[in-house]
């Protein structure tokens, strides 16, 4: 079922323009797959600041509500410049990343991490003087930052390993 | 020994050996090499932002820096091993490699460009619209960027 449904739609993205684009030129690939590295780059240095802040282990001497409001934006358009590479990455080849189950467990870690990252801002508000953005984390926000930068590092795991997994079974050739 | 006499050597060692039979080991070993590059490059351009006046500028830069070194230098240690033990998997190939011999020179030029920083640039982080801090993180932004680019293209050009 759902593989018909993939299957229907990898065979029309696969006819559009989009695709013959992509495939078309040598550069475009690892160009993309460069710039999908860079913002990778930046959303896991600013999740690394972030998380690690909250557990206490850098930047100690700033409110965790300031690195949320100098790091968290950067996350997010990062996240939405890899959303869109890895778009245009699959419009390249349309049946290499939709049939694996691995690159779906990514999509979910993906959702996971994102969730858990900006649930501190339920514990840490806006505005650096803040008190609120000032206080101390408490041993639930810790155990979430941690789970959190773990999470991300499986984002790039799970990614890595959709170039070495096979299909699923009835997945096209 | 020139680094193809080295990469003959290299391809007959045991570790070579065990990493080309392994399943496993080539995939687990590259998600490290994503995880540590992406570490190193993110910290730095932190840092490079920051001398270009570009982002957190309420924070004070040589803090910032003594703050932000210690990840950048932990990543890169495990990006160096990561990466040579990807480079004993095939060493023959990657040092025959253009974009691969291009990748180690601009990474020998960033080191080079971090260097000055610190002996030169580093004094004049005091001086209000010093040049030299400026031109350190430009290059260094650009340097790392076409790294990452020279090291995607050695996949495609292997």
């Amino acid at each position: 079922m759902i593989t018909d449904i993939l299957i229907a739609f990898t065979d029309w993205l696969g006819a559009t323009r989009l695709t013959a684009i992509v495939a078309g030129h040598f550069w475009i690939v690892p160009a993309l797959q460069t710039v999908h590295l860079l913002s990778i780059a930046v959303v896991l240095a600013g999740a690394v600041l972030i998380n690690l802040r909250i557990v206490g282990l850098v930047e100690r001497g700033q409110p965790v509500g300031a690195m949320l409001d100098r790091f968290l934006r950067p996350i997010a358009i990062g996240v939405a410049v890899l959303a869109l590479t890895g778009v245009l990455l699959i419009a390249g080849e349309p049946t290499r990343a939709l049939f694996r189950v691995v690159f779906w467990l990514k999509m979910a870690l993906i959702l996971a991490a994102v969730s858990l990252t900006w649930s501190h801002r339920i514990s840490f508000r806006a505005g650096r003087s803040s008190a609120a953005g000032a206080a101390a984390a408490t041993p639930l926000r810790k155990s979430i930052a941690i789970l959190a930068l773990l999470l991300w590092l499986a984002v790039i795991v799970a990614g890595r390993w959709i170039a070495y997994v096979e299909a699923w079974p009835g997945a096209p050739a | 020994m020139s680094l193809q006499d080295f990469a003959f050597w290299l391809s007959e060692t045991r570790l070579a050996i065990a990493l080309t039979d392994s399943e496993w080991a080539f995939p687990a070993i590259e998600s490290l090499h994503v995880i540590a590059l992406t570490l190193v490059i993110g910290s730095i351009a932190i840092v490079d932002l920051r001398l270009l006046g570009l982002a957190s500028k309420q924070r004070d830069t040589g803090d910032l820096i003594a703050a932000i070194l210690p990840i950048t230098w932990l990543a890169f240690g495990v990006a160096a091993i990561s990466g040579l033990l990807l480079f004993t998997a095939n060493p023959v190939s990657y040092s025959e490699n253009f974009y691969f011999l291009g990748k180690l020179s601009l990474l020998a030029v960033a080191g080079a460009n971090m260097l000055l920083f610190h002996r030169f640039a580093h004094r004049q982080l005091a001086v209000p619209g010093a040049l030299a801090p400026k031109l350190s993180g430009g290059a260094s932004l650009t340097l790392w960027v076409t790294i990452v680019a020279f090291g995607r293209w050695i996949g495609f050009t292997l």
